[in-house]
């Protein structure tokens, strides 16, 4: 057979293709939904409480994270709780060579021929977390011996390897009186140090691995938060003798040092402080459900858990009262991470937050102080799955030990305390179990 | 001549969107069949066999030996859907392309290809409940959807024995899969910290087909023609992570047949039917679900010399009713449908059409199980030969 084609063929059937595409694709997809409620295999969701012993062990409690200059806040403290000082440690970068000013002609010119005539120390206190209600007396003091920010505590001022150096006065002293000062919380959120020539050149020397300053607290019975120190230095330009500038030096470190230091505790977990504490436990999410009665009314006992099971997992901790002198008066944000290595610790890695990191889970200090027994639940779900599992989702090994700790360490010189086991609100373990049959075909 | 010929149809397939589902059916049982058929025969309410001319219709596989040259062809099928179930109502749209293929002639006949879907099986539920926990109760909401159909991939060839019978036979291969995933999620403040539970089976299709017709002409006003499509059992293999078992489901042999005459000069009525007994697939189905037999008839006016701007444009009617193979209850489910639609001749030549556009509208109401639902639904099917 044999045939003429149109010419117009190729672009009609072109148009046509192009119409009939446009027109079928350009209509919007909507899945039907069916109207009966029987849903196939439906699941049922039950709460199930594990006591300690069928899922935790090894509890232990390290102490060390962490350094209070890390904090970058300071505390001072004077036989708080009856037992409690604490002191603040400040050092300042160097001060500035020049200032800018008008010469005898009127003109802005640099002039770095200043001289020190004085000048101030202005310092910030957190008037939420401080615990004093009245006027508290302060006291300024130059440091005599060498310190290093880093390791220096209450009894020595360099604590580092081969090197051990104690302070001649524990807690930092003596000091240099620099004189005192009053904060009264209802007059505002800082105290001032006024300071002659002689004390502002005391600080100036950056080489001087002595120079410091320390605030004390002379009225017993508070603890206050220093959220920060600012010197200002006035100084006379040769340029404008009869005006004054003022100079502000950056503060380079501020931490401090407090006595007694807290010993871990015997029979509870411990999270937080300044160094920090963290508390490790080995976990093991049971195979096998037995109970409790509520829960084998409704899924056939013994029950053999699987992953996908799990919509939740949690650590159930109650809290306690931690020691007086280290009662937050912020909350508290909680952090749970894995362990990679047990056997490493206290240095052991830890893995990523469970609960989603810097958020973490946040507890009210009353928790620990005036309201004890609040139940706090820990998250982690993905955690328990892998465990049950016995590997990740990257088919790893799943790390079988947890680390409780503070989402910053350090993050307050106070620090939370929960129950341990043993004790009649011992640490517990709560699973969401949401259980179906598997999906069939019709 | 054959690249280009792929080619085509390559750029068909590719242009089009996902298949979707087009009933609230598709729940029940197996789904609802999708059925291969162009925009001629669904204006005409065919089944899709006995029509006059040669066709590209896989339900009348000797149809094919009757066209001349290579031919292909595509059918787009939008759809708009509101559904009522007592106070519940709701609507929803969707598409699908039941019919693509390409036939060219070889060894005296027409060889072909045609892809397409067999059960479309789309649809999602919800149901809310709530959950008692140490925090409270909360809320929770169940959800399941499927994903999936049963598709079908066929070889054929027919051919003219004499001047006025014409014989076909297929061979296909079932394919396809389907994901059915149950999700239960805790929307609830309280509960925000509660990971959603999945549950998910996943299964391919697997199975084959033979389908076989005959088509005469009884003269030259009328056609008669019947073919017969005998399945194997379709077997569901489930992936390595559902927990949900294998399956089998033995699938019915299909019977149709379909004639059409002219009575007038350019007035040609049609008429077929189709039965199919799902019954047989009761025992395999576990839930509530029924099959039943599906059973239906269609019939159609065609006025053949109809023109529109200088070109053939044939006008059609139609009528169909049909009883779905798988329902809710034993009410079943039946399906009544009008239609109309025409078809252009873009390009012809020595009385062949070279390219040619057909549209069906469809205004159709499937009713069962206290469930109601209206449909429009379109057609456009391309026919490109010569290529």
């Amino acid at each position: 057979m044999s045939f003429k084609r149109s010419r117009r063929g190729p672009k009609l059937l072109a148009t046509v293709v192009g119409l009939s595409c446009g027109f079928a694709a350009g209509c919007e997809e909507e899945l039907p939904v069916a109207i009966s409620d029987d849903l196939p295999g439906e699941p049922i969701t039950v709460e199930v409480d594990v006591p300690w012993s069928d899922f935790a062990s090894n509890l232990e409690v390290f102490g060390g994270y962490g350094s209070p200059r890390d904090l970058d806040d300071g505390f001072v403290a004077n036989d708080f709780a009856g037992t409690l000082d604490a002191r603040t440690l400040l050092r300042f970068s160097s001060y500035p060579r020049s200032a800018t000013v008008r010469d005898e002609t009127g003109t802005l010119r640099p002039d770095s021929n200043l001289t020190h005539v004085g000048g101030r120390l202005v310092a910030f206190f957190d008037t939420d977390a401080s615990t004093n209600t009245g006027a508290v007396t302060l006291e300024l003091g130059a440091l005599q011996a060498e310190w290093d920010s880093k390791t220096v505590s209450w009894s020595f001022a360099v604590d580092t390897i081969n090197d051990q150096r104690a302070w001649s006065e524990p807690g930092a002293g003596p000091v240099l009186d620099f004189g005192t000062a009053v904060w009264d919380p209802a007059d505002g959120d800082s105290a001032v140090f006024a300071l002659d020539s002689a004390m502002v050149a005391a600080w100036s020397d950056t080489t001087d691995l002595s120079a410091g300053a320390r605030i004390s607290l002379v009225e017993p019975g508070s603890r206050l938060l220093l959220r920060g120190a600012a010197l200002r230095v006035d100084a006379r330009p040769s340029l404008d003798p009869d005006t004054l500038v003022e100079l502000l030096p950056q503060t380079r470190t501020t931490t401090f040092i407090y006595d007694p230091f807290p010993t871990p505790p015997a029979d509870g977990i411990r999270i937080g402080g300044a160094p920090s504490w963290r508390t490790v436990l080995d976990l093991a999410i049971p195979e096998q459900l037995d109970g409790p009665a509520e829960f084998c009314a409704v899924v056939s006992c013994p029950h053999v858990l699987e992953p996908g099971q799990i919509s939740y997992a949690a650590l159930v901790l109650t809290s306690r009262s931690s020691e007086d002198a280290f009662q937050p008066t912020d909350s508290i944000i909680l952090d749970v991470r894995p362990v990679f290595d047990r056997s490493a610790m206290p240095k052991a890695p830890l893995g990523n937050s469970l609960i989603g990191g810097v958020r973490g889970r946040a507890v009210p200090p009353g928790a620990f102080g005036s309201d004890p027994g609040v139940q706090i639940e820990i998250p982690f779900t993905s955690f328990s799955r892998d465990l049950l599992r016995g590997t990740d989702t990257s088919g790893n090994p799943a790390p079988g030990t947890l680390a409780l700790l503070s989402v910053f360490e350090p993050y307050s010189i106070a620090f939370a305390s929960f129950e341990g086991p043993g004790s009649a609100s011992e640490p517990i373990l709560r699973l969401v179990l949401t259980i179906g049959p598997p999906v069939e075909l019709p | 001549m054959r690249s280009r010929a792929i080619l085509v149809l390559l750029a068909l397939a590719a242009s089009g969107t996902p298949l979707a589902g087009q009933s609230i059916f598709n729940a029940a049982g197996l789904g609802v069949p999708v059925e291969p058929l162009d925009a001629r025969a669904r204006a005409l309410g065919s089944v899709g066999i006995g029509l006059r001319g040669g066709a590209f219709t896989p339900n009348d596989p000797a149809a094919l030996g009757r066209l001349s040259i290579a031919t292909g062809v595509m059918a787009g099928q939008p759809s708009w859907v509101d559904y009522s179930s007592g106070p519940e109502s709701g609507e929803f749209r969707g598409n699908r392309f039941p019919l693509l293929g390409v036939a060219y002639p070889a060894f005296g006949g027409m060889m072909s290809v045609q892809i397409g879907s067999f059960l479309d099986q789309h649809y999602r539920s919800a149901s809310t409940g709530s959950v008692d926990l140490s925090s409270g109760t909360v809320g929770s909401t169940d959800e399941f959807e499927q994903d999936g159909s049963v598709s079908t991939l066929n070889l054929g060839y027919a051919r003219l024995i004499g001047s006025s019978v014409a014989v076909g036979i297929s061979y296909g291969r079932l394919a396809g899969s389907v994901d059915r995933v149950l999700t239960r999620s805790f929307a609830d403040e309280a509960a925000s910290d509660v990971d959603d539970y999945v549950e998910r089976g996943m299964w391919s299709y697997g199975g084959h087909q033979v389908m076989g017709g005959v088509s005469a002409d009884l003269g030259s006003r009328f056609r008669l023609a019947a073919s017969v499509h005998v399945p194997t059992d379709l077997d569901a293999v489930a992936t390595e992570e559902t927990r949900g078992d294998d399956r089998s489901f033995d699938l019915p042999i299909q019977l149709r047949a379909g004639g059409s005459a002219l009575l007038l000069p350019g007035l040609v009525v049609s008429g077929s039917v189709a039965l199919a007994d799902w019954s047989s697939l009761q025992d395999d189905l576990l839930g509530s679900d029924r099959a039943e037999t599906a059973s239906g008839f269609g019939v159609g006016v065609e006025l053949t010399q109809a023109r529109v701007l200088g070109r053939d444009a044939p006008l059609r009617l139609g009528f169909r009713r049909t009883r779905l193979p798988f329902a809710f209850d034993e009410d079943g489910v039946t399906e009544r449908i009008f239609s109309g639609g025409f078809g252009i001749s873009l390009n012809t030549t020595s009385e062949i059409v070279l390219a040619g556009l057909d549209l069906a509208i469809e205004r159709g109401l499937r009713s069962g199980s206290n469930i109601s639902e209206n449909f429009w639904r379109a057609t456009i099917s391309l026919v490109a030969s010569g290529f």
